[in-house]
């Protein structure tokens, strides 16, 4: 195998989509609009909400509801139980009571943490409000005022765009480069060139070789963009290494290239690719973790589940991003995913084998 | 053809062998049971009516297809086979570029997959340009070239690295005559300095420009000869009338002439 060789392939396909604007857009700006529509539906930032305060008639209640009172959070003054009923039912995002007594070292905050971005909100602005009560109150050595968050209801440990963020990350770039490839490479043999490069001193291992680093370029740029416009623009928390996500993603999508060549082999046209989306891309969308766990899905599908390359990723994404794993504790998801773009090669360069009939 | 002739034809220094060569696509008999010797530096025409079989043997001979019977040789080499293919330039009959690169960005990919040193490929690129009259569309993407424009870029691809055998299927269709002389002109100087060339088409006026000349008809070779000796065998003045004197008859003997 001539490396020059692949590379020249490499180099032609990343020409080629750079001159693609639509495609370009396709690659960057999708992902980053969708996740920017799921941050907001998900958080929900331009909803106000509205908090109880109950508590003593004192001057340090009143300071805190004065602090809390914003554009974005509206504050009722209720008796403790009727606030505690109003949480449960969910019509209150939360609860903030001021015991009677040393006020200014202990509150408890309590939320519905059926709503985790709500509840997130919540805490947030009533720790900004207590921080500033505390800070105009001379002197300033005086102890902060500690809040004490209970969740009524659901936990405390992430919000829903926290959890989804990871497995959006491999499902977009896994559907945008095998959509790409698939169709580049159906048009590479609609317009004939790929008999072109056929008949050259080109073997197929080098054909599928070039092509998929044509596309991992890409696969890379694009998950280095969305995991930086994920953490950094929607602000999802991530405990685990950068690198591991981007590493995790460019493996998955090495294995979207393969596949869309194997795939594009049986595609006359390119409207018979996009009817691949139903078998290779809805079925992982919908079983591969990312709406159900696995383990609730019927064991039938689990099955099924299991040999999806994109659960492997959700699952491993998931590890890196909410639970801080390293590659130790991600070794069989990496080798599995390794083995799922291993194998798609083989398919590919076997179709592509076939070509010459 | 048994290997002693196969020896004794190649001290012909030919370029292409077929030995009784078919192609099926399921029942259709596409090719059938065809034989030709094509010495090196000849053009070789092989004239027939669409669907007589002319792309189909031509990409035999370039390596994408496989003789479904008999033996196929380029340069004494069975095909198909990747080791004479940098010895081949294939022009198909669709465009086969990438519109959405300039032509030099095609030409850089094409050299480059042929292994056509850097230096001498930027030369290269520069002298087919000038020679195809596209100089000034180097670096423009091949979506803005007209038909006859791409039909020379596809050209230039062919003859990027030199190759010892040019298989060009219908070159020059849909060009204005002009340019039609031209690349004939061309394709003369090619075999001039040993090129040999296999062309097909179905323009008769270009069939008489070769130098041997084959008939092709649903699948069977009728004859394969000059233009000269063609039209001597079938008592016909023109080439037309040779062709069909001969479609009613049964396949020739191919006979070699020194």
């Amino acid at each position: 195998m001539s490396w020059h060789r692949v590379f020249a392939i490499t180099v032609r396909i990343i020409r080629q989509v750079r001159r693609d604007r639509r495609t370009l857009a396709l690659i960057f700006l999708a992902p980053v609009v969708i996740l920017s529509l799921l941050g907001y539906v998900y958080r929900g930032s331009a909803r106000s909400l509205t908090l109880a305060v109950s508590g003593p008639e004192n001057e340090f209640t009143q300071a805190v509801v004065a602090a809390l009172t914003s554009r974005s959070v509206r504050v009722e003054r209720l008796p403790t139980e009727q606030a505690i009923a109003l949480v449960r039912s969910g019509t209150l995002a939360g609860a903030l009571v001021i015991e009677p007594g040393d006020p200014s070292l202990s509150v408890r905050l309590l939320v519905d943490g059926s709503q985790p971005g709500r509840a997130q909100q919540v805490t947030a602005s009533v720790e900004h409000a207590l921080t500033r009560v505390a800070l105009e109150r001379v002197p300033l050595s005086a102890p902060l005022p500690q809040v004490q968050v209970v969740y009524l209801t659901g936990s405390p440990a992430f919000d829903e765009l926290d959890t989804f963020a990871p497995v959006f990350i491999g499902f977009f770039a896994f559907f945008f480069v095998f959509l790409l490839t698939s169709v580049s490479f159906l048009r590479e043999r609609l317009q004939g060139s790929i008999e072109r490069l056929i008949v050259s001193p080109l073997d197929r291992t080098e054909i599928v070789m070039g092509y998929m680093l044509g596309f991992a370029f890409y696969a890379l740029l694009q998950s280095i963009a969305m995991v930086l416009f994920t953490i950094y623009v929607l602000r999802v928390k991530s405990v685990g290494a950068l690198w591991l996500v981007i590493l995790l993603t460019v493996i998955l999508t090495l294995g979207a290239v393969n596949l869309g060549i194997f795939l594009s082999t049986f595609a006359r046209t390119e409207l018979q690719v996009v009817q691949f989306i139903p078998l290779v891309i809805s079925l992982q969308g919908l079983l591969s973790g990312i709406i159900w766990p696995v383990d609730t899905l019927p064991r039938p599908l689990q099955w099924v589940a299991q040999v999806l390359p994109l659960t492997w990723a959700n699952d491993a994404l998931r590890a890196v991003m909410l639970r801080g794993h390293g590659p130790a504790d991600l070794l069989p998801h990496l080798l599995v995913l390794g083995a799922f773009a291993v194998l798609m090669l083989v398919l590919a360069m076997s179709t592509l084998r076939r070509e010459v009939a | 053809m048994p290997e002693s002739e196969r020896t004794s034809a190649e001290s012909y220094e030919a370029a292409v062998i077929a030995d009784g060569v078919s192609r099926m696509f399921g029942p259709l008999r596409a090719i059938d049971r065809l034989s030709l010797v094509i010495p090196r530096g000849v053009i070789y025409g092989l004239l027939g009516p669409s669907g007589s079989g002319k792309t189909t043997f031509l990409r035999m001979v370039v390596g994408a297809l496989k003789p479904s019977e008999g033996h196929l040789y380029v340069f004494g080499t069975a095909m198909p086979n990747r080791r004479v293919a940098s010895r081949i330039g294939y022009m198909p009959q669709a465009p086969a570029l990438y519109p959405d690169l300039s032509l030099r960005e095609n030409l850089r990919f094409f050299g480059a997959i042929y292994a056509v040193p850097r230096r001498r490929l930027d030369e290269r690129i520069e002298e087919l340009a000038a020679d195809l009259d596209l100089l000034a569309w180097l670096d423009h993407p091949l979506y803005r070239f007209s038909v006859g424009m791409v039909q020379r870029a596809s050209l230039a691809v062919a003859l990027l690295h030199e190759p010892d055998l040019l298989v060009l299927d219908e070159p020059t269709v849909g060009l204005d005559p002009l340019l039609r002389r031209t690349l004939w002109e061309r394709f003369r100087s090619l075999a001039a300095r040993g090129t040999t060339l296999l062309i097909s088409t179905h323009s008769l006026d270009e069939a008489d420009r070769c130098d041997l000349l084959g008939f092709l008809r649903g699948g069977r070779l009728l004859a394969s000869d000059t233009p000269a000796a063609l039209r001597a065998l079938t008592g016909q003045d023109t080439l037309e009338h040779a062709f069909l004197a001969l479609a009613g008859q049964p396949p020739l003997t191919v006979e070699w002439p020194r």
